[in-house]
């Protein structure tokens, strides 16, 4: 499912934080936002969905597969939400409900959205488990039973559980740790990609995004500074934003490795 | 946050604490007490002895007989089971109407949750003798009333002392996740919200309850509570309050057991808060060692 964006306007409270973005998504394509904290990636995203928060407006055009997501009825948006589109948040710790098991979350789309008897659901949540790299023990355990990895693998099953046809993935590798990191960069992507499934994957750190990414948008203060392959922008970037971004990503990733891990650790510390 | 794993081990966490047994014991007698009033007790409550009025307590009355010479004991068990009646249903009426109104605040409609505030707010300062005054010009003084008056008054209570634990909930990233998995914001607020401030509503109903017994005692002797010749609590001590300068056991006894499943209710409501606190059971059974 692809994603046209054009002329999206997002303002909190007069004060304009997405400023006249135009994107797309092709069907099949991983594409990347990246942008440093606060540039407004998350809000192109969370409009598309329609969960911008109380007091945000938004204007412009936002279409998800053909369907107009700026100013939908609210049953129209939920309608897709979970069952075309699904979405891998930033915090797994905090995005599992801490009173239901993980039965009940990764099933909870299927639930909402498709009339499954109580086995089929429950096979289903198990084939995803284990695509997901978790054991069948799992289902019945709550969240706080499981390791920051394990619940964001859980998080991913949540999202692909009604195979949408596109991924949101929101900072989904920040609160992990860089081994971690990359785990669920490829798991995600592997999975994806088996599905011919789009999608929009943003985050802050080029180094996550060349191995999530074919193409990307670099977003600064609400806009969209640059755009084009994420190699190529990885290679020569020409905006000051997307030169900060590559400078930090290679200040983390290649040039640390002589330098032992600890100011490593100290950035991711500071990202979390 | 309400663990399911931990609501199961609840009665025995409470059992645990001091003040949790005592309620639980108290609460125990009550039930036991109200459910054997429906088959039995000491004397027909019908049953009048015009030369035996304002008795001392004797075998064959245990607590002795009020100004109708019926007897005292038997009054106060069936009148158990209508404080309890009004108990229960003072939960359950204000439980509902104080989520529905957390509903409606939490709410991702910007107007609607505003509007819910401000109502709730102004609602508030009416006191619950004065609804139930206001309920008892078309209804009639009753149980009904009670029920009525005190659901309105600690529902509006709730709301207002559970609304932040809900925003906070609401605004959570589970919250935001159970939305883009597809739910209705009711949906996410039934199934996510609600159960995470399970430890806020029962400390709150559980407080509720007791307070329903002492207002069903307060609005009973103001003449706009149960109807008369309807057994409670309330009833016992208004027929006998007058005379309290010369047959002052009369009053004790129902008073005393006002107080008792009152401090029942209200220890029941602290067991729970510290039981249901984040580590409090844990803690409890590390003493325990």
């Amino acid at each position: 499912m692809g994603v046209d964006i054009r002329g999206l306007n997002v303002a909190i409270g007069g004060r304009p934080v997405v400023r006249d973005v135009n994107l797309s998504v092709g069907d099949g394509e991983r594409v990347g936002l990246i942008g440093s904290s606060g540039s407004g990636k998350s809000m192109i995203a969370k409009s598309l969905l329609g969960l911008l928060p109380r007091g945000a407006e938004a204007s412009g055009s936002a279409a998800l597969g053909g369907t107009e997501a700026i100013g939908a009825a609210e049953r129209t948006l939920a309608d897709l939400r979970g069952r075309y589109v699904g979405v891998v948040f930033q915090n797994p710790g905090a995005t599992l409900n801490p009173v239901a098991t993980v039965m009940r979350q990764v099933e909870l789309p299927l639930r909402l959205h498709y009339d499954l008897g109580r086995d089929e659901r429950r096979d289903r949540v198990m084939s995803m488990l284990r695509k997901v790299g978790l054991d069948e023990s799992v289902a019945g355990k709550y969240p706080h039973e499981l390791s920051g990895g394990q619940q964001q693998r859980v998080g991913i099953a949540t999202a692909l559980i009604t195979s949408p046809r596109l991924i949101v993935a929101d900072e989904p590798t920040t609160a992990l740790d860089s081994i971690i990191q990359r785990q669920i960069v490829d798991l995600l992507v592997s999975l994806v990609d088996d599905a011919g499934a789009s999608m929009l994957f943003i985050t802050h750190d080029f180094s996550v995004l060349a191995r999530a990414t074919t193409r990307c948008y670099v977003i600064d203060d609400g806009a969209v500074a640059e755009e084009g392959r994420t190699a190529r922008l990885l290679a020569a970037p020409n905006a000051d934003a997307t030169r900060g971004l590559v400078a930090s990503a290679r200040r983390l990733t290649l040039s640390a490795e002589p330098m032992a891990a600890e100011p490593m650790t100290v950035e991711q510390g500071g990202a979390r | 946050m309400a663990n399911p794993s931990k609501l199961a081990n609840l009665p025995r966490a409470l059992w645990r604490r001091g003040s949790g047994r005592y309620a639980l014991v108290v609460l125990g007698l009550w039930l036991a007490v109200a459910a054997v009033s429906l088959f039995w007790t000491p004397q027909p409550l019908l049953a009048t002895d015009g030369y035996h009025v304002w008795e001392a307590p004797s075998a064959a009355h245990p607590l002795g007989t009020d100004g109708t010479g019926a007897d005292v004991l038997s009054w106060l068990m069936a009148g158990s089971r209508t404080n309890l009646v009004i108990a229960a249903l003072t939960v359950v009426c204000s439980g509902a109407l104080g989520l529905l109104l957390v509903g409606c605040m939490v709410s991702r409609r910007a107007g609607l949750g505003s509007v819910t505030v401000a109502v709730v707010d102004a609602l508030i300062s009416i006191p619950t003798v004065l609804i139930a005054l206001l309920l008892t010009v078309p209804f009639g003084a009753s149980v009904g009333v009670i029920v009525g008056a005190c659901s309105i008054a600690y529902g509006l209570n709730l709301a207002r002392i559970a609304r932040p634990a809900a925003m906070l909930a609401a605004r959570g990233d589970y919250v935001a996740s159970a939305l883009a998995g597809g739910a209705s914001g009711w949906y996410a607020f039934t199934r996510h919200v609600v159960p995470n401030i399970v430890p806020v509503l029962s400390v709150q109903l559980t407080v509720s309850a007791g307070t329903s017994v002492l207002a069903e005692a307060g609005l009973t002797y103001l003449g706009v509570g149960v109807g008369a010749g309807v057994p409670s609590w309330g009833h016992s001590l208004a027929t006998s309050v007058k005379f309290i300068n010369v047959f002052p056991l009369t009053v004790l006894w129902p008073g005393l057991v006002v107080t008792l499943a009152v401090v029942a209710l209200n220890l029941l409501g602290d067991a729970l808060n510290s039981a249901l606190a984040v580590g409090g059971m844990e803690r409890r059974e590390d003493d325990g060692r």
